[in-house]
């Protein structure tokens, strides 16, 4: 048996030993590769595409080596932990640390790059449905077909080949010679409980508080300034909650005494103070690491609805055309009859209808729509929206309630100004609606349509042609769209279904992207938890071992096992979801457009997945614990 | 109190094992009773039967004229920690408490008052004379000091019979003999039934009868009289006839 010979023995034989680890790392590959595979597409690289978009996977892609890196090491080192007891044992054979180093090195490279080309080959099985996913997600015209992704295959096998080089130098270096006697006893030396200096824990508090009420109190563009020392602050008062507060907290528990000595308390309580220092550095990285994931998520989500649904919900019509006369001749009757032979091609069903608008002076340099009744009631018809009657001599202020547009300034005093007739009578405005039906951003009169005819001469006027489709005929409307857009000019034309068709497929790969990264980041915040609660395993099963000699129902030991779990997986998923929440405030207050719907969408969808894997998770594990009692 | 009528043990398996076979016990309340036996004779799957932790194949087992495997499992785990009592070879104390701690858990376990706890553990603590160690952690104590407190939290309960596999085993002959003694006396003060199972006869010598098994069955017992030193010599000579690799009373090979 040559050294080399033993060494691949050693990991080969112990496959159970190495699996954690090398799935970890499996994981990270196929993760990056699956990447990969979707960015040098040649659907997303011929022309047409955005250069931005390109730089912007370069970025991502990036960014998830990086993270791999720090992954790979982080479960590289924890496996390392575990070994202590091995590496004592072969150093009592007479192995010399150069050995060991040796050793561990030749390991991991051959776990890295098992991992790697086993990575790559799942990759290529799954690379199929990812393109079917993103294909859904995106607009692309063309579908994403399956390619042989040999460019994908080079970059990914290069670099994690280079990635596990460099951890496997790194990692020899944290090898430092232990005494033997520590590496023999491994991990049945017990840990000593860690301390919480009161000020470090109010500290704690403080920065917490701080970082949240600035965050929640900036507006407009403050919130760019404030962003990065909230993020610092936020962070560092993060590591102290999870290092020192905790810690303070479980202390103060476990001295009262009817809190502790109550029932399965005493072990819950116990074992939590026992582990906090392994458990404070895993519960920091999840909430640091799952908040960049909600918030990168919450995010894209928002601006999305931001830059489209805005737009929806401010024009309720379908096309919307605007006879502009400024190059001399009118094109108004040509441009109408295309627009019905589009219509009418797609076999869209749609209403027509004219809005002459009148703008009249009401003083101080204002100028302000006033509408009949009959015109007004013609487009709620038109829109399905609630039909208006008003009485002679009366009059009715509309308001678009849409944050995004309206300046509240401007509309506060239409409902006391009362309007001049040709006559000499006065029209009383008296109540006032919200609604969206006649093209206008700002507040509005609409009068009866007697006095209408009484208003004296507007100071302009405009002429606007509405169509509105029957809903159900969505995709025929955005290809009528693109095809009027394209022989209209935009000033006079107006498809919005069309145009928000276009913003989403410009926008469809950055979202994308960010929910790649989202998604990694929250599933490796999830293997981070698992790793946790895994590597104390095997103390566990004899923890309840005996216990349950002692006399430990079921009912109790889940009691337990429940409790210890739930925290782990809920308490930095908690305080993630909270600084996402305070972070998605924040920047609703940068764009002033309310987020509350987006957000809770994003953060309530990440807490429901993270119950349904702690509820999977805490199965297995009480399987486990109860197979060894 | 103990009744163990006809019980047998089969493991199956790929070769199903007889570990016990028609195994006969009795133990009066207040009696001391050691178990020995060579290594794979079957005694501490006897200990775990009695200690309901296993169940036998055929036979009954009676405490105080119940049977215990009537009980559900929840009910079993409760029945373990109020009548029964424990005592290890590793001492199985949990090492993220302290000695105090783990003292209590069984009556924190059974959610009793936090007064009636510390009560009892003062007590118990007197008793066994580790007061002094009460607030240190597992690995602060000796082994000595670590089995003391194993047989206070077996004992703070009261339990009907005390159990203890192998308890001097990972002991110094000081402290085992402290140990013992311990025992002994917490068995004449409490009229505690005891049942040990040990390897080691200066321990069994602390008994008032000492079973031995081998092979699964019953093979002889013998009685403490008016001295521990004679009966200790007892003990070493059976041992001899029972232990050795040519001892020609096997009959199993015949």
């Amino acid at each position: 048996m040559t050294f080399r010979q033993f060494v691949v023995n050693n990991v080969l034989r112990n496959k159970r030993l190495y699996a954690a680890y090398f799935l970890s790392s499996m994981f990270t590959v196929l993760i990056f590769f699956t990447f990969a595979v979707f960015a040098f597409h040649p659907a997303l690289n011929g022309d047409g595409i955005n250069p931005k978009a390109i730089y912007g996977m370069g970025v991502a892609g990036g960014i998830i080596y990086l993270f791999s890196l720090f992954f790979v090491l982080y479960s590289m080192s924890s496996f390392l932990q575990s070994r202590k007891k091995e590496f004592g044992l072969l150093m009592l054979q007479g192995m010399s640390m150069r050995q060991i180093r040796m050793m561990v090195f030749l390991e991991n490279m051959l776990i890295g790059v098992l991992a790697t080309v086993v990575g790559i080959l799942l990759g290529l099985l799954f690379a199929k449905a990812i393109l079917l996913i993103a294909e859904n997600i995106l607009i692309i015209e063309q579908a994403l077909h399956f390619y042989f992704p040999l460019l994908a295959i080079l970059i990914t096998f290069v670099s994690f080949l280079l990635l596990f080089l460099f951890i496997s130098f790194f990692v020899t270096f944290f090898l430092r010679s232990k005494k033997l006697t520590e590496l023999i006893k491994g991990s049945t030396k017990p840990k000593t409980e860690p301390k919480a200096s009161l000020l470090l824990t109010v500290i704690a508090g403080l920065l917490l508080l701080v970082g949240y009420v600035t965050a929640l109190y900036v507006k407009g563009v403050f919130v760019v300034y404030a962003m990065l020392p909230v993020i610092v602050v936020v962070t560092i008062g993060t590591y102290l909650l999870f290092t020192q507060l905790s810690v303070f907290i479980i202390g103060r528990l476990k001295k009262r005494k009817q809190i502790f000595w109550s029932k399965t308390n005493m072990l819950l309580l116990s074992d939590l103070s026992f582990r906090m220092k392994d458990n404070a550095r895993t519960f920091f990285m999840v909430a640091i690491i799952s908040t960049v994931a909600f918030s990168a998520i919450g995010t894209l989500f928002g601006f999305q609805t931001y830059l489209t649904g805005g737009v929806k919900e401010a024009n309720p019509y379908t096309f919307s055309y605007t006879p502009n006369d400024d190059d001399g001749k009118s094109k108004k009757p040509e441009d109408v009859e295309a627009i019905e032979r589009v219509l009418e091609e797609n076999k869209i069903d749609a209403s027509r209808a004219t809005a002459h608008l009148k703008y009249y002076d009401i003083g101080r340099d204002r100028e302000v729509l006033i509408a009949s009744e009959s015109m007004y009631n013609t487009f709620a018809d038109l829109l399905d929206k609630k039909q208006v009657q008003i009485e002679e001599g009366k009059a009715m202020v509309v308001k678009e309630n849409f944050a995004m547009i309206s300046d509240p300034s401007m509309q506060v005093d239409l409902i006391d100004k009362p309007l001049k007739l040709k006559n000499g009578e006065e029209v009383q405005p008296t109540r006032e609606m919200n609604s969206i039906v006649l093209p206008e951003m700002q507040a509005y009169y609409v009068v009866s349509n007697e006095d209408y005819k009484q208003l004296p001469k507007p100071l302009y006027e405009t002429e606007q042609i509405f169509w509105k489709a029957a809903p159900g005929q969505e995709d025929a409307v955005i290809q009528a769209g693109l095809t009027l857009s394209e022989q209209i000019p935009p000033y006079k034309f107006q498809a919005i279904d069309a145009s928000i068709y276009t913003i989403n497929k410009s926008y469809g790969p950055i979202l994308f992207i960010g929910l790649f990264i989202g998604i990694v980041f929250f599933v490796s915040a999830g293997s981070f938890l698992y790793f946790r609660l895994y590597s104390d395993l095997d103390e566990d099963k004899v923890k309840f071992k005996s216990i349950a000699k002692l006399g430990l129902t079921e009912k109790e030991l889940g009691k337990v096992i429940n409790r210890q779990t739930g925290l782990l997986f809920f308490a930095p998923i908690i305080v993630a979801l909270l600084h996402g929440a305070v972070a998605l405030t924040a920047l609703s207050h940068l764009f002033d457009y309310n987020l509350v719907k987006e957000s809770s969408m994003v953060l309530g969808g990440f807490l429901l997945i993270q119950i349904v894997y702690f509820i999977l998770v805490r199965f297995l594990y009480i399987k486990q614990i109860k197979s060894a009692l | 109190m103990l009744e163990v009528k006809q019980v047998s043990k089969i493991y199956e398996g790929k070769v199903a094992y007889r570990a016990l076979r028609d195994i006969n016990l009795e133990i009066d309340t207040g009696e001391f009773v050691g178990i020995m036996g060579p290594s794979g004779s079957g005694k501490t799957t006897l200990l775990n039967l009695i200690a309901t932790i296993d169940e036998p194949t055929t036979g009954n087992i009676l405490i105080e004229g119940n049977n215990p495997l009537k009980l559900n499992r929840n009910q079993l785990a409760q029945f373990r920690r109020r009548e029964l009592g424990f005592v290890f070879q590793d001492f199985n104390l949990l090492q993220t408490l302290t000695i105090k701690e783990n003292i209590v858990l069984p009556l924190t376990l059974d959610g009793k008052r936090v007064k009636e706890m510390e009560e009892k553990a003062e007590v118990i603590a007197e008793k066994l004379g580790i007061q002094s160690i009460m607030n240190k952690r597992t690995y602060e104590i000796s082994g000595g000091q670590a089995q003391r407190a194993a047989i206070a939290r077996a004992m703070i309960h009261t339990p009907k019979l005390l159990l203890a596999d192998e308890p001097t085993g990972n002991l110094d002959s000081k402290s085992s003999k402290d140990v013992m003694e311990m025992l002994v006396s917490l068995n004449e003060q409490e009229k505690t039934t005891m049942m040990l199972v040990t390897h080691d006869p200066q321990a069994a010598s602390y008994c008032d009868r000492v079973v031995f098994i081998r092979d699964g069955q019953f093979y002889s017992e013998i009685h403490q009289g008016d001295s521990r030193q004679t009966f200790f010599q007892k003990i070493i000579d059976t041992l001899s006839l029972l232990g050795g690799n040519d001892n020609d009373f096997s009959s199993i090979r015949g």
